[in-house]
């Protein structure tokens, strides 16, 4: 810490902060398919960085180009300023939790979690220590004598997690680390992960596919599709300011309408429907006048009434379908036109809701702010 | 249970029989009293007495053991470097060419391996005797290790050898500490066929054989163009005694095997 404020975690707001990982226009190529395409990318030390995005995207690809088991075919990847080409995987500082476990078959649980550490400059005398502190934190200390067939899925997947966080090292790997776990089990471990985190300083990537997830662990997270990185920018930002229609409806729940862009004060009016009036909406964009776009709208901003209310933006439709998740409710809500919008509200007060039920027709509202709008 | 249409079991009978109707003769006669082989004259195991008496059957069976075993385990550890690259190298330069130039000597006559290496071995001038059929054999044993080997390395899952590679293993110790162990049962049978295919090796064996060292398959084939004597006989009876306690040992053993794995999987679901 330098300032005498205290300094919030953003290095890669900070110009002169040096990234552990730097990613230079590197891409994949398998025969002519591109599996990565030139992604730029830094990384900083301490980060938990996220990989996010659709199945056969390239994360996987990333990964394992960092971990050395695929040569980019064009562009560079510095580990800690230094290119990493020349370097073998055994002898990088990394280890990856594979997305197959890539469990020993031959040997026992305690041996799997053993095996980084017999062959680091560790003194024997401590391995056992570390590999029962390592049983431990998975909660595996009865299975410690098994082999990996003889247990089931999540425990040989808390199996694979120990082993690599056994070495301790620079910069972990982690492919889809919790997909096979429970949600009690995967929140804890979620939070383990933190917490080893911020013991130990070790910078995380991590792959997944549950995007609560990244927003929990995550300081950063990078949206792919198709090998490319769509966006990278920290929870919140990805979640209130996203830059692109994918990445919009990609994480978190989201209506889009496509449109056409006005200049209006303040921002922009979008015409979405024969007929209706226009969504106002505030953007920092600079769009021309009639240029298809997006709005971006989360159902939590949207409010639900039986009246008409006063707002920016008033709409009225017909409930199509209510989905009851506990402590809120979701509305399916068709707006004239046929287009649909979703609105969450909380059940706070007991029996309200009630009021509202299917085919019943409400008044959707919301303010300027409240949407975003995108012009991809 | 179902009942077998009277075509099958005719089938069933008709192939069995042309299998070991030879063999039951050549089992039954080992036991014959009298020398003449095709005369039964009472039970009697004189033969057996008579063989372990014959000082060259058994210099042969020595010979052939070891012949065996030296071949089967050089052509062991040839055929695995072999396969391992052919499987894992990815795509070098002349990948197609080497890997067909391994499985040739599959469907080469052996009339013609067995030829070119004497060839060979005179033109070098190599004596003949154990070493050179030691030589032969590990040649021809080696592409059939090599063929059982990869077609266990092609099913075996990459990723495990790159997590020993980035927990810090070599390359050599990657392939010591954990390719090896998966793959071991696949490198014992190939061992196993290495040693059989030795055994019983008549016509590259008679190419590569000198005479200070003959196996067992060419003592029996030149002592029978002389005369089925009632001691070859018992000394096939006692081979083929020892192969079929083999095949049975090692089908139990990896039944054993396949059913032990499967109880723990079933014990693991249900304690999970
Ligand atoms: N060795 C390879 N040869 C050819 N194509 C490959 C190879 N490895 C990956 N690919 C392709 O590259 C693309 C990216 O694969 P990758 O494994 O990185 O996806 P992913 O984002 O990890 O997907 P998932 O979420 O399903 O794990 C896929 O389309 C895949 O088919
Ligand atoms: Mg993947």
């Amino acid at each position: 810490m330098t300032g005498g404020a205290p300094q919030v975690f953003a290095p890669w707001d900070d110009p002169k902060a040096k990234p552990l990982i730097e990613f230079r226009g590197v891409t994949k190529r398998f025969g002519d398919f591109t599996a990565v395409d030139a992604i730029d990318l830094n990384i900083y030390p301490r980060e938990f960085f996220a990989l996010l995005g659709p199945s056969g995207c390239g994360k996987t690809t990333l990964m394992r180009m960092l971990a050395g088991f695929e040569t980019p075919t064009e562009g560079h990847i510095l580990l800690d300023g230094k290119d990493l080409a020349a370097v073998p995987p055994n002898r990088r500082a990394v280890n990856m939790m594979f997305q197959s476990y890539a469990l020993f078959p031959h040997l026992t649980v305690y041996d799997n979690i053993a095996f980084g550490l017999k062959r680091s400059d560790m003194p024997k005398s401590e391995i056992d220590g570390r590999v029962t502190e390592m049983l431990k934190l998975v909660q595996l200390g009865p299975f410690a004598k098994r082999k990996p067939h003889q247990i089931s899925g999540g425990q040989r997947q808390r199996v694979a997690l120990a082993r690599a966080l056994a070495k301790a090292p620079k910069l972990l790997l982690l492919d889809e680390p919790l997909a096979a776990l429970d949600k009690k089990l995967r929140h804890d471990t979620q939070f383990e992960l933190m917490d080893i985190q911020e013991k130990t300083g070790t910078t995380f990537v991590i792959v997944t596919h549950d995007q609560e997830e990244a927003m929990t662990v995550a300081s950063r997270i990078a949206v792919m599709k198709d090998g490319r990185l769509l966006q990278v920018s920290t929870p919140p930002q990805i979640y209130e300011n996203p830059n692109s229609a994918y990445v919009a409806d990609f994480i978190g729940d989201v209506t889009i309408i496509n449109g056409t862009a006005e200049p209006h004060p303040d921002g922009y009016a979008v015409h979405w429907a024969e007929g209706q009036a226009p969504l106002v909406v505030r953007s920092p964009l600079t769009l021309s006048s009639g240029q298809a776009c997006h709005l971006a709208i989360r159902p939590e901003k949207v409010d639900v009434s039986k009246t008409r209310p006063e707002d920016d933006n008033v709409v009225k439709g017909e409930v199509i379908d209510i989905a009851y998740l506990g402590n809120l409710s979701t509305f399916h809500v068709r707006l004239p036109g046929g287009q649909m919008l979703k609105a969450q509200k909380f059940n706070t007060e007991h029996s309200a809701r009630k009021e509202i039920t299917w085919g019943d027709e409400i008044w959707l509202s919301w303010s300027d702010e409240c949407a975003v709008l995108l012009d991809r | 249970m179902r009942r077998l249409s009277w075509f099958n079991v005719t089938s069933l009978t008709l192939g069995f029989a042309f299998l070991y109707v030879p063999m039951l003769i050549l089992i039954v006669y080992s036991f014959n009293e009298s020398k003449l082989v095709t005369v039964w004259a009472g039970f009697s195991t004189k033969w057996y007495g008579e063989l372990f008496r014959n000082e060259a059957f058994l210099d042969a069976a020595g010979v052939t053991l070891r012949v065996a075993f030296i071949s089967a385990t050089i052509a062991t550890v040839l055929g695995t470097m072999a396969a391992y690259v052919m499987v894992r190298g990815g795509r070098f330069f002349g990948r197609t060419l080497f890997s067909g130039m391994i499985y040739a000597p599959l469907v080469m006559p052996e009339v013609i391996t067995g030829l070119s290496l004497l060839l060979l071995f005179i033109a070098i001038g190599l004596d003949r005797g154990v070493l050179t059929i030691v030589l032969a054999h590990t040649t021809f044993a080696m592409c059939y290790v090599s063929v059982v080997v990869s077609s266990r390395l092609v099913t075996f899952d990459r990723s495990v050898e790159e997590a020993a590679l980035d927990l810090g293993c070599t390359p050599f110790d990657a392939f010591r500490s954990v390719t090896l162990p998966i793959i071991a049962p696949a490198v014992i049978s190939g061992w196993l066929l290495a040693f059989t295919l030795s055994l019983d090796d008549l016509v590259i064996a008679s190419f590569t054989a000198g005479p200070s060292a003959t196996t067992l398959p060419i003592k029996i084939f030149s002592s029978v163009r002389l005369g089925v004597s009632p001691e070859i006989n018992a000394l096939s009876t006692i081979l083929i005694a020892i192969v079929a306690t083999g095949v049975i040992t090692a089908s139990l053993v990896s039944k054993r095997a396949i059913a032990r794995q499967r109880q723990d999987q079933r014990a693991a679901v249900a304690g999970a």
